[in-house]
Formats: C-alpha cells, structure tokens, sequence
C-alpha cells in the first residue's frame, strides 16, 4: 500500500448534491467511490477520474433529480392551478397597477431586444466572407512629421501606395491575392439619354476571388480583365437597362476626368448592410485618374489595400516581408524624409511599416478611419441606458409589490395555516413575478415590431426581424425574462411570506402600509430618470447652440452644384459661363466659385516655414467666393480679377495671422509652396474667422487662393438664390444649368443641409437619449403614481379626522405632497455630481460649447419637481376633496 | 392489478438482485452483470432501475452496515420481495410457453 491514497475529483460531488435527493445521495456517492477505488486498481489513477467524473455526471438525470420533494412540490400542478388561478384575480382587481408593472417591464424588455440586436448587428460585421479569416487589410503606420504630437507619434492609416498592390503578388509568396479598393468618388454615366453621377469603385479583378458577394451574371474568374470591363449592381442594372439580362454587353460610357466607354460583363449582388466595402459600379482600378502618376510614385497613399493570405501563413515572417518590400522600394525616400523632418526623429523609430487588420475586425476597430467603422462603446451607451431602464421597471415592480402587500396579507396567514410552507409561499410569489414578466415579455415584442424602424433611423442601421435572428432573440429575451421575474420578485416573495400568521388573522396589524423599503428605492429610481433628464436637456441646449451658432458666413438659401467636370480648366469656365447667363437673373442673387464645400472635403497643406513646421486649410476660390457667403473681411481687399498679380495671392484667415505672428499681415508673404527664389504668395487681405471646420474643432489656419495650379480649380459652385421664392429659384437654377451644360447631370445640395450633417451622429444619439428619457420619465412617473395612490388610501382617515377638525385642503394637499418632494430632491442632489460629470465628457467633443450654468440644473430640478408633483397630485386632490363623512362613517 | 410489465434492464436488475441476495447494491449489479453476461452497464442507469423497481414493489431496500472502503459511506442493499419474485416466476413461465411454440428447427452444420 502506497501512502499517496488517490481521491475522485471534488466538483462532481458537488453537482450530485444537488441533483440527487439526500436519502439516495449516501449509498450513490458510496458506488461511485466504490468504483473509482477498483478503477484506480485496474485502469490507474488518471483513467479511473475520468470514469469517476463521467459516472457522476449520468447521475443528472432526470429520474433521480424528480425525486426531490422540492421538485415534486414546484411541479405539483394542483398548487400550480390555484396559484394561476389568484395570480390572474390579484392582476384583475388591481389592473392599474398590473398595468404599471407590465408596461414598465415590457418596455425595459423591448430596449434589452433592440440593444441585443444593435450588438448582433455590430458583430455580424462582414461575418458573411468565406475566407474572413485569411482576409487582410494592409494599414501605414509611419512617424508624423506633419502635426507632430507627442502623445501619438504615429499616423495609422488605411491608404497606401498604388503600387503596392503589383509588388504584393509578384514578390510575396504569402499574398494569394490582392486588390485596390478606391471608393467614394463619384463620376458622370451615361447611357443613350440617361445621364446621372454614381458612385464608382475601382477595383482589382482579384476582388472578385476574395469577398463573396456572389456574382450574379459573368465569370468571375474573368471579369474586369480587360480595362474596358465594368461590373454593376442589379439597382443599376435597373435603372439603366432595365434589368439583369438585359444589361449585360451593353455600353455604359463613364466620365471622372475624362469619359471612357466600358463593356458590362457582370452583374454582382448588393453589399448587404452590415458590410464595410459596398459599391454600385466597380471599374478597373487601371482606369482610376491619375493611376499611371500614382502607380509610379511610392511617396504617394492614396488606395486602400486587401490581401487574401494563403493558409498558415507565419504574420510575423509576412510583417516582415512587407517591411522589406518598403526598404526595397523606398528606402532612399525615407532617409531623406527623415533627414528633413522638422522634427528630431530617434533612430530607433521607422519612418514607414505596414500592419495589418483581419477583415472581421475591421468594423470595430476605430484607430483607422473607415466606412461605417463604429466605436463599441456606442454598445456600451446603449446597453447601460436599457440596464437603467430595465432597473427601474423592476424597481418599480418590488416597490408596489411591497406597498399592495397589506391586501395578500390575510391570503398569507390562511395559506399558512392551512399548512403551506413559508418556501412554497416564496415559490407562489415568485411565480407571480413570472407571470407577469412572461406576459411583459409578449408586450415587449408587439413594442419591438413597433419601435423597430425608428430605432434603425436612430442608429443608422437597417435591422430586419427574420427567421435567423428571431430564434436567438426569443431565446435571449426568454432568459431575460426569467432572470428579471426572478430578481424582481425574489424580494417581494421573502418580504410577503414572512408574515406570522397569528398576527396578521387576529387582526393586530392596523390597515397602514409600512413602505420603509420602498423609500430608497424610489429615490434611486428617481435619480436615475433625473440623470437621463439633466442629460437630455444638455444635449438639447447643445445642439441648439450648435445649429443655430453664428458661423461668420451666411448659409441659408445656398445652393451647392459640383460643376461635373473633373480637375480641369473645363470646370473652371462652367461657373464662369453660369454666371454670366446668371446675371440677367432677378431669382439668383449671385455665383461664386470653390474647390469644395464645407463638409464636402477639405485640403491642407503642410509647410515649413524658417524651419517651422506649420499646416493651413486652403481653399480655392474666386472674386465672387467672399461675396456669395457674405464672409467679412476685416482688412485688405478681396480678390480683383483685374489684377493679375491677385492668380497667386491669398486672402488669409485670423487663425493664420496668430498662428504666423504676424502683426502687419497686408505687408508679409505666406511661402506655402516653399519657394526657394521667391518670397511666396502675397496676403492681399484677412478675412474674419469663420467656421469653416465644423464646432467640434477651433478656428484653424486657413487660406483662399485664386491658384490654379497649386490649389486647383473650381469643383463646386454655390449659387445664392433669392429668399423669396427658393422653389422658383431653384427651378430656375436647374433650367439655366441644362441649358448651359446639357450632357452633366445637375446635382445640389443646400449649404445649410450640409452643415447640419456634421452633427448628424450627435442629432442621432440626442434623439435616442431623448427617447430613452421619455421612457424613464413615463417609467417612474408611473411608479410615483402608484406609490401616491396607496399613501393617500393609507392616510384616508388621517385626512378625514383632520378636515373634520377644520384643515384646509391646501395643507392637506401640502401635508400628502411634502414627502415627495423631499424624495425628489434628495435624488437631485445625488443625479446632479453624476450627470454633470458625464456630461462635462460629452462636452469636451466641442470646441464651441455651452456652459454648465447652475439655472440649466435648477431649470432641470424644477422641470422634474414638476413633473413630480402633477402625477402625486392626482391621489392627493382626490383624498383632499373627499367628504370625510364618507371616509370615517365605518369606523 | 393489471398486469406489470417489465423491460428487458428492469429484468435484468431484477433477476440480478435475486442472485446477489444480501450482497445486491449498485456495484455489485454491475460487477455482476459483466462477470456473467459479459455486458457493460452504467452504475447510474443501474441505479434509476432499481429506484424504478422499488417503485413498482418489486425490490425494497436498506441501508447496510457501515464500511471501512467507500469513504465510510453505507451501501443500500436491495432484496427482492414476493411480488418481484412472483414477477420473475411468472416471466419465466411465460416465455417457456411461448418457446414451446416456436417450431423446433434442425440447425443444420454443426
């Protein structure tokens, strides 16, 4: 005998114990032991656990566990019919309040459903690829010497050489495939009298062996070989041909910078809504404008890249390999960039490497910006608000529960006298609880189907119920339902089944509800909306300052055209041609001429200035630009066509003038373009600084140039229209440019509609916060309200003997009310250090804010006192009115 | 009493318990079992059976004395009762006859 005794493993012990009934638990565990002991014998020690664990385990089974007298107790359906039975009575004589608890509940369920499928959606991101796995986008991670920060030293970016791609898969032996992915720029198509921009993607034929959206028409092996192919979208498909069939080996002429005909050869499914590549037209990535100068030049990001690595590949051996390739191709480059960095750069850090992101991670990861990419802690925002939500409702469950308990008393005392056990009294109760969550949770999928569509304009989402995700959610809000049934009531039924049944029949206790508990939790509960309230009316007053802020230009009534006519001279003489037939015009108040719009792009250069390292927004613009956008100029002049000189002057911003230093700006040369001969543009005027940028940042340097080649042309062309009649103004636009421009569609947008869609996610997420406030302030309200009610039927002869003794009615109103009111502003004070903490967060996102002012929280106390006040005021009116003749003539 | 009918485990329990006399609990059923017939039965099946049969009063059972082995634990031991013998008597006597019926073939190549 050896002095190491083996032993069975513990955890399965401890299953048995509570799966088999103690009077068959010792010979069970006895036979297992037995058994191990002859194991170890026969098969050893290792062996003989893991038969130990496996026989323990087939002891869960069905016909041991029913042998509990617990068990056969939960499952005596006698019990089960009559608790059913009072359930349903107590529900029906009490319906306001049944009402109450089941709408709060269900609307806590419905926001737990929607957030479920909110985070489902989020995660099911580009799921739907074959081969996501060996699916990698290739990322820059290269030193900033522009806007150098210390805090992030590295610029992390999605776009990178156009000449990467070729090297990749010639000269990588992991790379299986790769393709460009340009997306976003828009083109003229035309197709006999049809003539509308689209959006192109340009491509390589690879793409269609990595992603697997299915190809509906043509080989996939084939397409977009030849650089006159093209590969469109059935919605495409529809609108110029008419259909699939019929599209293809039609000819679609295509024009971004300049036309060219292309041959379809494929039609391919639509990128589901949970992708984060989409496109309606994939063209060559050849084809692209400018490729030939891109292709050439590997100082130059400007695609994005993906590779489908083949099986096993060794990351850290491919990491490496993509580092080599940079050395090979531009190391020379980087030494000389380093060199001339503004400044010091270690020696230790790489200028330039590349990095990678498997294509499932792509949606979630916000450091590289990116298509639809989205912050997960918008699922946390979300989530937390459904949990305060879902807690209040419950809150609001265990407190009218403890408040209504004076009714179930008798029932108590006689069912324990009768015999039950004070647990078959908690299991009653707890079944009630979960009745009534069950019957929430039905309410909360009829509110679901309602709230669904609003919820995906919220969220920017297009979430659909269907018969993948419907399984899972029941499941999901079936386990919810049941977790809340059980939390809900797993107080109330403890509270409710202690009662001694000799007290309460003889009749000791006096008819006065004892609601000690429940005072807490109203007040957290109150908190709670209160927070969601101060919240809500912040970001309210926000938004307001935000769309209604003075900008410094005028934007109201501004039309927005892309003149359709690419980086050209070309489009330089459209505005010019438009404003001459303009003229004659009384509905069009002026034309004016830009490189871009706000919040259509921007263009910054970086500079060096004596050896500093400086940056500016530069916009092109013509004589009519400052005019058009009523932009002060607070010295100088504007441009003047008749000067030849002013083609390379600029016209400088505030910003640009304290950035620079300069204290006489009208005699100094801004040398942007680092000309070493001369002294660089002259400053012909500054302009008084407007927001260009949108409010979450400060006014930066900026500059307007009339250079055709240095800045660019005019892209865009914003026509004034007459505030009298902006309809017939616009018409009138739109004759004037088909007139002029037959063959280029006529796109516009409104200025002002621009500058709103800046704020378009933080509008989003306020009306969100304003629904979820809604819900919470109708929650608990609902909650006070039931409270009130059963205070006031409580104090009914309190309030009779003193209006018999002569108390008015405003100090019996007073009298019933002041408790709540101390209730309200205790959750204040502890919802307003909270809420302005989380708001001063918010906040900081802005550069342009308001202040936090205390009259923003009193007006939000004295909103939610109010509020407060009108729903208790109801009970207290009622009992205050009542004849006390009424009241007191039973006892 | 309508007549009970037994599975072919549950008769086999039984039948086991009828052997073992004093000596019938779980590991010895088991042991038992692959020591005769050669067949592998689970320890908990074995005992669901017997809780089975101790429903239906055809074994009724006792905790026995106490052991030095098992962790100290006691054995339930099972006995058969008059109603589980009569069962068996009368399985046996029923398949008899019903073998007397089956047409007694030559098994030819022995």
């Amino acid at each position: 005998m050896t002095s190491h005794q083996p032993t069975p493993p513990q955890w399965p012990r401890r299953i048995l114990h509570w799966c088999c009934p103690p009077s068959l638990l010792e010979s069970i565990e006895g036979d297992l032991q037995q058994q191990f002991e002859e194991d170890v014998t026969i098969l050893g020690e290792k062996k003989a656990r893991r038969n130990f664990v496996f026989n323990s385990l087939r002891f869960v089974h069905p016909e041991i566990i029913l042998r509990n007298k617990f068990s056969r107790q939960l499952f005596s359906t006698m019990m089960l019919n009559n608790y059913l039975k009072v359930a349903a009575r107590n529900m029906a004589k009490r319906k306001l309040y049944s009402f109450i608890n089941a709408f709060g509940l269900s609307i806590g369920l419905c926001f737990c459903m929607l957030i479920y499928l909110f985070i489902e959606d989020e995660r099911s991101f580009d799921q739907f690829h074959e081969n996501k796995e060996l699916i990698y986008r290739i990322e820059e991670k290269s030193f900033d010497t522009w806007l150098h920060d210390s805090d992030k030293p590295f610029r992390k970016s999605a776009w990178i050489q156009t000449a990467l791609q070729p090297a990749l898969k010639t000269e990588l032996p992991e790379v299986k495939y790769a393709t460009r992915y340009n997306s976003g720029s828009r083109g003229i198509v035309r197709y006999e009298d049809k003539v509308m921009t689209e959006t192109l993607t340009y491509v390589d034929a690879d793409f269609f062996k990595i992603f697997s959206f299915h190809l509906l028409l043509g080989n996939g092996e084939k397409v977009l070989q030849n650089k006159t192919d093209v590969v469109i979208t059935p919605s495409i498909a529809t609108k110029y041909f008419g259909s699939n069939e019929e599209a293809m080996g039609k000819t679609l002429l295509i024009n971004e910078e300049r036309e060219q005909s292309y041959t379809v050869v494929g039609v391919i499914e639509e990128a589901p809504a949970n992708s984060s590549i989409s496109f309606q037209i994939l063209l060559p990535q050849e084809n692209r404008p400018y490729y030939e100068r891109n292709v050439s030049n590997w100082g130059n990001f400007n695609t994005p890249t993906f590779v489908q690595l083949n099986p096993n590949t060794n990351l850290v051996s491919f990491k490496e390999n993509l580092y080599a390739l940079i050395q090979k191709n531009m190391g020379d480059k980087l030494e000389k960039w380093r060199k001339e960095a503004a400044v010091p750069i270690p020696d230790d850090v790489k200028m330039l490497e590349y990095e990678f992101t498997q294509l499932p991670h792509w949606h979630l990861n916000t450091e590289i910006s990116w298509d639809k990419v989205s912050d997960p802690k918008y699922s946390w925002i979300l989530g937390g608000m459904a949990f305060l939500i879902l807690a209040i409702a419950c809150i609001n469950y265990i407190a009218l529960s403890l408040t209504t308990s004076a009714s179930r008393r008798t029932e108590v005392g006689i069912r324990k006298v009768v015999g039950a056990q004070r647990n078959q009294l908690v299991y009653q109760f707890g079944f009630e609880s979960l009745l009534l969550a069950f019957f929430s949770m039905f309410i909360a999928f009829a509110l679901l189907f309602l709230f669904l569509p609003t919820f995906n304009d919220f969220t920017n989402k297009e979430i659909t119920l269907n018969l993948n995700n419907l399984p899972y959610l029941s499941g999901m809000s079936f386990l919810l339902m049941l977790v809340v049934g059980l939390l809900a009531g797993s107080y109330p039924s403890f509270f409710l089944s202690h009662f001694k049944p000799v007290a309460v029949l003889k009749g000791g206790f006096t008819s006065k509800l004892k609601a000690g508990f429940t005072k807490p939790l109203v007040v957290m509960q109150f908190a709670l909306s209160a927070f969601l309230i101060i919240s809500s009316i912040i970001m309210f007053k926000q938004m307001n300052y935000i769309t209604t802020k003075e900008l410094g230009y005028d934007k109201d009534q501004l039309l927005v055209i892309p003149t359709q006519s690419g980086w050209s001279s070309e489009a330089d003489k459209v505005v010019e041609r438009f404003r001459q037939r303009a003229a004659q015009e009384s509905l069009i108040v002026s034309v004016g001429g830009t490189s871009s719009s706000f919040n259509q792009g921007y263009s910054r250069y970086g500079y060096k200035i004596n050896g500093e390292q400086k940056a500016a927004y530069v916009y092109a613009a013509d004589p009519f630009y400052l005019p058009t956008l009523g932009i002060e100029l607070v010295e100088g002049r504007n441009f003047d066509p008749s000067i030849a000189s002013d083609s390379s002057a600029v016209i400088v911003n505030e910003a640009l003038v304290r950035d620079m230093k300069w204290t006489d700006p009208l005699n100094e040369h801004l040398n942007w373009t680092e000309d070493t001969v001369g002294l660089g543009a002259q400053v012909i005027g500054v302009v008084k600084d407007y927001h260009f940028l949108s409010l979450e940042q400060s006014f930066e340097p900026m500059f307007l140039s009339m250079n055709k080649y240095h800045v660019g042309h005019l892209t865009t062309m914003l026509v004034k229209i007459s505030s009298n009649d902006v309809p017939a103004g616009l018409e009138r636009v739109q004759t004037l440019w088909k007139e002029l421009n037959p063959n280029k569609p006529f796109d516009y947008t409104f200025l002002d509609e621009d500058v709103a869609r800046q704020y378009e996610s933080y509008q989003r997420w306020m009306s969100i916060m304003t629904f979820a406030t809604i819900f919470a302030i109708i929650i608990s309200c609902l909650g006070l309200f039931g409270l009130a009610g059963i205070n006031a039927v409580n104090r009914t002869k309190e309030i009779g003997i003193r209006k018999v003794m002569g108390a008015e009615l405003s100090s019996i109103f007073f009298l019933l009310n002041k408790q709540y009111i101390w209730l309200s502003l205790l959750a204040y004070s502890m919802a307003i250090p909270f809420s302005w903490y989380v708001m001063e967060k918010w906040l900081s996102d802005f550069t342009f804010k308001i202040e936090m002012s205390w009259t923003l929280f009193g007006l939000a106390v004295a909103g939610g006192l109010l509020i407060a006040l009108a729903t208790v005021s109801y009970h207290a009116i009622r009992a205050a009115t009542i004849n006390p003749a009424e009241t007191l003539k039973y006892e | 009493m309508g007549k009970e009918y037994l599975g072919e485990f549950e008769e086999l329990v039984l039948t086991m318990v009828g052997i073992l006399q004093e000596e019938a609990y779980g590991n010895a059923i088991v042991t038992e079992m692959k020591e005769r017939l050669g067949r592998d039965a689970n320890l908990s099946a074995v005992h669901v059976t017997l809780y089975r049969l101790e429903d239906k009063g055809l074994v009724k059972s006792s905790m026995g004395g106490a052991t030095n082995s098992r962790g100290g634990r006691r054995k339930r031991i099972f006995m058969i009762t008059n109603a589980g013998l009569a069962m068996l008597r009368s399985i046996k006597e029923s398949k008899l006859e019903l073998w007397k019926l089956v047409p007694q073939l030559k098994i030819i190549g022995i």
